[in-house]
């Protein structure tokens, strides 16, 4: 039990700055991707430009 | 109209069962039995109306919508009425009537639960099924489900509330309604996703808009919040007393751990979710950047779940889990200030629009609070700041720059919006009458704020001072009779903030009132409210 | 048209999933070492339970909100040592389901109230705070006293506890009502009831009336229980860190 606790303090300390670096760089890497630039802007752009009933 | 039917038949054997052992319980079985015969002649009623034409399903759903801020705008003036209520309370204890219920331990959760879940929460719902329809160019799959979360959901508020009269409470902060409700909730919650994914099904566009992110993981993150919180054994299935699953230091962690992620999800996603749609729609610009709005989600989603054990800074929480919350609660700012950066940077260009236009001042000024009180919250999560400002009005005042500043302001501004475009009106009855409301609400929370500022750094450094002998050179009592004036100041904020949301509700009901046709009382506020971007 | 329709759905379930995903781990990680810690904290094998009257009183203490204003954990600051005793240890509220530490003091902290006041100074100050403290802000509770504690279904509440960890016995909760009666009128099988909860346990009328337990009974015997159930406090100190 004793292993046990430590073992999961040692993980909960050490693994969450690699999780927290493998998260930043996957969000980063997913909103800077140039192809997904113009799927954003449409996006941001879509709402504004907006007619007032559902598509079908 | 079976569902209501099965809900009855719950309540009358709630009902039963407290009254064989004259439990609290019984009252909140009568509730929800009358509450469902209720809804059931309104439902037969509308059996006999004529077939719906399939025209219907041209246009968006928005009754509900409609409902849901109608019913915000009532829990926001009721919730309001108490708050100020127990803040002079604490000014002059004999407010109370004498009475069990009127005191301030059973009157501070209805006011909590009815600010967040009565106000936030109808708000959110509401501008949700309004939000998710228009980026989704879809109209919603059923019409049975939304009403039966903003009804099933107003059910869970009204138990709660009326739950904290009687004394009904698991003493969790923010989590104190007892186990039936909170398992009335799961059920409507679910509902709730589940509508929200068929929707987004439904949409044209690939993309998911950025808004319905933040509205799934406040519907998705508070689901797992309650459940794993509200664990715990009734006493009997016959009474309203439950025990928690956990105790002691694993309890403060995990409610902790929800408490902060409810102002993480509830009262921040899901308000984003809210800025992120009605903010660029009013100033008539695409949101300043796309790109830094996903970040700032991830960020969000991922940080704050690390934070809530800065709540318990100094207790015999383990040490390390407390370093843990107070550096992820610093990091915490860098993705708040982008979502508030973002915001304030969509309104570049448009500021002559802020200036005379107080609906979106509402959101500009909300925007700014958040980041004010982003700011001061990852301070505040500093081990060393903590010691002082823990347990003192300081935290007050930071929940309230937050709750009035932010939430509110921003559910305000969104709601001046969209009334207009949901009940087909040009503007808001009175442009002037926002006007009055925004300077109100501003004055309230910036008197609230700075009064419980002053009594809460008052109040810690009276409480650590020590005089030349070594001992301590204030009583408790003297620290407390020091507040007395900042309550009064802080009750008068309060007030202001009131006044100013029941105007709101004149104006929205005016609006509401007006015939689309008649021309608007004239004033001289320069701009119509209702801005189309098109024009 | 349906293929993509399918491509479009899976994809914010994928969002959802992705949302659930990074939003647990943080918790799952400060939470879950937690559960295995009992070996680590200080442990007192000779921790007194609440009787069912305490827990009574526990319960009426929560059904009146006093955790909004009173705080029941002492931080490890000087000045909150020297104002209020030693510092609260994990271990002493670890049969608190739920826990009351609070997360305000506009009272003062009760985490050690026990014994600091006697029973006539709490019974008139619940009654009156401003009778006692001047100054007070209290709300009065003065119907506690006339309002008669319940304690029929006490048994009942005892097992719940039971099933959440805390270590009653089966004895204990079929003689859980009778025990609360004990407790505060001194008549009955008072030997029983030091024999199950310890000799300790403070058995007297809290509220001077010893014809009726009420729920004052209930709540002052709480009070002066509060920071007494376990002595590790005041121990030796064995640094934490």
């Amino acid at each position: 039990m004793n292993i046990d606790h430590h073992m999961l303090v040692g993980f909960a300390k050490s693994f969450g700055l690699f999780y927290l670096l493998a998260m930043a760089a996957a969000a980063l890497l997913y909103a800077c991707w140039p192809a997904n630039k113009k799927r954003f802007d449409k996006a941001a752009r879509d709402i504004i430009e907006d007619e007032d009933k559902p598509w079908r | 109209m079976a569902i209501l039917v099965v809900l009855a038949a719950v309540g009358l054997a709630m009902a039963a069962a407290g009254a064989g052992r004259a439990d609290p319980m019984q009252t909140h079985g009568f509730i929800v039995l009358l509450f469902s015969l209720g809804f059931l002649c309104v439902l037969l009623n509308g059996y006999f109306a004529p077939e719906p034409s399939e025209t219907r399903l041209e246009s968006y759903y928005d009754d509900p919508s409609k409902a849901g801020i109608v019913i915000a705008m009532a829990w926001a003036v009721f919730a309001m009425f108490i708050g100020d209520w127990v803040a002079w309370l604490l000014a002059f204890p004999d407010l109370t009537f004498d009475a069990a219920w009127s005191s301030f331990g059973r009157l501070r959760p209805v006011h909590t639960t009815g600010i967040i879940f009565g106000f936030g929460g109808n708000a959110l719902i509401a501008t949700s099924f309004h939000v998710m329809q228009r980026t989704s160019r879809a109209r919603m799959p059923d019409q049975f489900s939304p009403w039966f979360v903003l009804i099933g959901y107003n059910l869970f508020c009204l138990l709660a509330v009326t739950g904290y009269f009687m004394g009904i409470t698991q003493s969790k902060e923010y989590a104190e309604p007892e186990w039936y409700a909170d398992i009335w909730l799961v059920i409507v919650w679910v509902t709730y996703l589940l509508l929200y994914l068929r929707t987004l099904a439904r949409r044209k566009e690939p993309h998911i808009y950025v808004a319905n992110w933040y509205y799934l993981a406040f519907i998705l993150v508070v689901a797992i919040l309650h459940i794993v919180n509200n664990l715990a054994v009734p006493a009997s299935f016959a009474g309203a007393k439950s025990y928690s699953a956990f105790s002691g230091v694993q309890d403060a962690m995990t409610q902790w751990w929800y408490g902060h992620n409810a102002v993480a999800f509830f009262l921040t996603a899901g308000f984003l979710g809210m800025l992120y749609y009605y903010l660029p729609k009013r100033a008539g610009r695409p949101i300043y950047s796309y790109r830094m709005s996903i970040i700032g989600f991830w960020g969000i989603t991922f940080f704050y779940m690390w934070a809530g054990s800065h709540h318990l800074h100094y207790t015999a929480l383990p040490q390390w889990v407390q370093t843990l919350g107070m550096t992820f609660s610093v990091m915490l700012l860098v993705p708040s200030w982008i979502a508030a950066a973002n915001a304030l940077l969509t309104l570049n260009g448009a500021w002559h629009k802020v200036r005379d236009d107080a609906t979106l001042r509402f959101m500009m000024m909300a925007a700014v609070f958040y980041g004010l009180s982003t700011f001061e919250g990852s301070f505040m999560a500093i081990r060393s700041v903590n010691a002082l400002s823990h347990y003192t009005d300081w935290t007050i005042g930071h929940v309230h720059a937050g709750a009035m500043g932010w939430v509110a302001l921003i559910t305000f501004g969104s709601i001046y919006a969209v009334v207009p475009w949901l009940w087909k009106r040009e503007r808001m009855y009175s442009p002037a009458l926002v006007e009055v409301h925004f300077w109100l609400a501003l004055a309230g929370t910036l008197i609230y704020v700075f009064a419980m500022w002053n009594s809460g750094i008052i109040q810690g450094l009276m409480w650590r001072t020590y005089n030349d002998s070594g001992t301590l050179t204030y009583s408790f009592l003297d620290s407390m009779v020091a507040m007395h004036p900042y309550y009064v100041a802080r009750a008068i904020g309060g007030l202001l903030f009131l006044i100013g949301a029941i105007v709101g509700c004149y104006n929205i009901w005016m609006t509401i009132h007006r015939p689309s046709g008649a021309p608007a009382p004239s004033d001289d506020a320069p701009l119509p409210a209702n801005l189309q971007p098109a024009e | 048209m349906f293929g993509t329709h399918y491509r479009i759905e899976r994809k914010s379930i994928a969002l959802a999933v992705a949302i659930m995903i990074v939003a647990s781990i943080g918790g799952l990680i400060e939470i879950a070492p937690l559960f295995t810690i009992d070996d680590t904290v200080e442990s007192d094998p000779d921790m007194r339970v609440y009787t069912p009257l305490e827990l009574a009183g526990r319960n009426i203490y929560i059904r009146e909100g006093c955790y909004a204003c009173h705080s029941q954990m002492i931080r490890t600051l000087q000045d909150e040592v020297e104002r209020y005793g030693p510092y609260s240890l994990a271990v002493e509220s670890q049969y608190d389901h739920p826990m009351l530490w609070g997360s305000k003091r506009t009272g003062p902290d009760l985490a050690r109230i026990g014994g600091k006041y006697s029973d006539q100074w709490h019974t008139a100050h619940l009654k009156n705070p401003r009778e006692v403290v001047p100054q007070s802000i209290m709300p009065r509770y003065n119907w506690l006293s006339e309002s008669q504690l319940r304690t029929k279904h006490l048994g009942d509440d005892l097992r719940a506890l039971r099933a959440v960890g805390v270590p009653y016995s089966d004895e204990m909760i079929a003689t859980a009502s009778a025990d609360a009666v004990a407790q505060a009128s001194p008549e009955g099988d008072i030997a029983g009831l030091g024999e199950r909860y310890g000799d300790a346990t403070q058995i007297r009328s809290f509220d001077g009336d010893s014809r009726t337990v009420s729920e004052m009974d209930a709540l002052v015997a709480y009070l002066q229980i509060l920071g007494k159930l376990s002595d590790a406090a005041h121990q030796p100190p064995t640094p934490k860190e």
